[in-house]
């Protein structure tokens, strides 16, 4: 199964990587495990984010930059509101970075 | 900061990834379930310092699929009175049960001097989760699984999770965090290259520039400057003496003044002082102003070679001492390397004032992003469409994820 190192750039894979990076300098975890353990989080987290969430979002905004580039998305978009049934949000730069869901299918 | 969704939603990522590594961890390391309650404990309490995870929810909610099918919720707690009966023999468990805060402090001392059955085996399971005590508590815990196998474990991670929000105030906080893996990406060898790499562009670059800065260097250029105008002054013929002044051996056959001559000479003599000071004096120069840093790196700066710095330099700031040894043979580099520090800063500052600081400074602590997959992106002029799905957003320090989102953007 094809996964994304997408999400180890949120909170929750952040705070994995960190956790891992303790544990791998302080010798209690050896890197290739540790890696294991990433690769896994990419599963479980895409997994979840598809089984587990049900909520819709909106997003409108001055697109400041576009780019695409080995296909991936990033636009940086400037007064952006963010809409979905329990939350608005306003946010002056915002920036989106999107893979291509196709490429989890193939 | 997270919502009551995305704290579940994480915490049964955080259940995910641990039960579905537990075999690996168990296979191939031997480093058991031991390392991997430690890997749990820490990612939640980062994560619940980070606002990511509402602490007392996870905890149940974590703890419920990871024991397996037959506890539901209730249970979880009825675990803990057993396990908490089986210790009472003394009142120091009377501590344990009320306040679950006042663990840490307890733990240590009951756990040397009373049962070596189950009862120490949770205790150093929470007195693990601390940094330091990692290695030490693991190795004392396997001890006691082999005796017990089963339970061990599943109080273990029961204290963990009960330990965890109580460690997390304690332990995560005094920690500063490193960056991201330096292992992952290897970071500490490319950083250092890149350092080096700088160093070695400056470091000849200084090669250039060290001598206007010295004493002799500069009095040279100066007289060699006198020099010359005398000789453009002198006789017409003295031109091609011009053109060999930078050789002092031209200039000392051609000009046989008395007055260049004592000028030759003297540039002579300080052109031999530079030569000398070449090799000498390259390592002081680099001495005085690395020093501030060396400081705070490293203290035994007595060696003026800076090899020696270097090495304890790389030492300090990383894991890994024999990548690091390898660059250190130049010695310029090293002087460049904290020459390098003082200018970067500067560089930074600068991009910073830049139009750039959208890209690039919200990477760091206050961007918004949001992580997606996108299904469609389409462009109508200068209107843009794109629908994403299954993405985390995290908006004003809260963390939100959706399953579909659609953008609609004016460039």
């Amino acid at each position: 199964m094809a996964t994304f190192e997408l999400y180890r750039r949120s909170t929750i894979g952040m705070c994995l990587t960190e956790t891992l990076d303790e544990m791998v300098s302080s010798g209690v975890l050896s890197p290739e495990l540790a890696i294991q353990v990433l690769v896994q989080f990419d599963k479980s987290m895409t997994e979840a984010l598809e089984s587990q969430v049900r909520s819709k979002v909106s997003i409108k905004g001055h697109l400041h930059t576009y780019r695409f580039c080995d296909n991936v998305w990033t636009f940086i978009v400037q007064d952006a509101l963010l809409k979905s049934e329990d939350f608005a949000e306003n946010v002056g730069h915002m920036k989106i970075v999107a893979c291509d869901s196709k490429l989890l299918t193939q | 900061m997270a919502s009551s969704t995305t704290s579940n939603v994480y915490a049964h990522v955080i259940e995910d990834v641990i039960n579905k590594c537990r075999d690996e961890f168990i296979d191939n390391g031997g480093t058991g379930d031991n390392v991997l309650n430690e890997l749990q404990a820490l990612w939640e309490s980062k994560m619940i310092q980070a606002g990511a995870i509402l602490g007392p929810i996870d905890r149940s909610a974590t703890q419920k699929p990871s024991h397996g099918g037959p506890i539901p919720p209730n249970p979880v707690h009825d675990l803990n009175v057993p396990y908490e009966g089986t210790e009472e023999y003394e009142t120091p468990t009377a501590d344990l049960l009320f306040p679950p805060t006042p663990l840490q402090t307890p733990l240590p001392g009951t756990a040397q001097t009373p049962l070596p059955g189950t009862a120490q085996t949770p205790l150093p399971g929470t007195a693990q989760t601390p940094f330091t005590g990692m290695s030490d508590s693991s190795s004392l815990y396997n001890i006691h699984t082999g005796g017990t196998p089963i339970t061990p474990n599943e109080y273990s991670s029961v204290n963990h999770t009960s330990g965890v929000p109580d460690m997390r105030a304690g332990s995560a906080r005094p920690s500063p965090y490193m960056e991201p893996s330096p292992w992952l990406n290897q970071k500490p060898p490319l950083d250092v290259n890149v350092a080096y790499v700088e160093g070695r562009e400056e470091g000849e670059r200084r090669a250039t520039h060290l001598p206007s800065t010295q004493d002799f260097f500069t009095m040279p250029s100066g007289k060699r400057k006198r020099e010359d105008f005398p000789s453009q002054q002198n006789p017409g013929g003295y031109i091609p003496q011009q053109d060999g002044a930078g050789d002092i051996s031209d200039d000392m056959k051609l000009d046989q003044g008395s007055s260049r001559q004592h000028v030759l000479v003297n540039a002579n003599q300080k052109m031999v002082a530079q030569r000398e000071g070449l090799s000498s004096r390259i390592p002081q120069l680099d001495g005085p102003i690395p020093d501030p840093y060396d400081d705070i790196l490293s203290t035994p700066n007595i060696y003026n070679f800076q090899g020696v710095a270097n090495e304890d330099y790389n030492i300090v700031n990383t894991p890994a001492p024999h990548e690091m040894q390898a660059p250190t043979p130049a010695p310029a580099p090293q002087n460049d390397i904290a020459d390098d520090d003082e200018d970067e800063p500067l560089n930074e500052d600068d991009d910073d004032d830049d139009l750039d600081d959208v890209d690039q400074g919200a990477d760091l602590n206050t961007t918004h992003l949001v992580l997606a997959q996108f299904d469609k992106v389409t462009r109508t002029k200068s209107r843009w469409k794109c629908t994403l799905k299954d993405g985390i957003m995290h908006i004003n320090n809260k963390d939100i994820l959706f399953n579909k989102a659609s953008g609609e953007f004016e460039f």
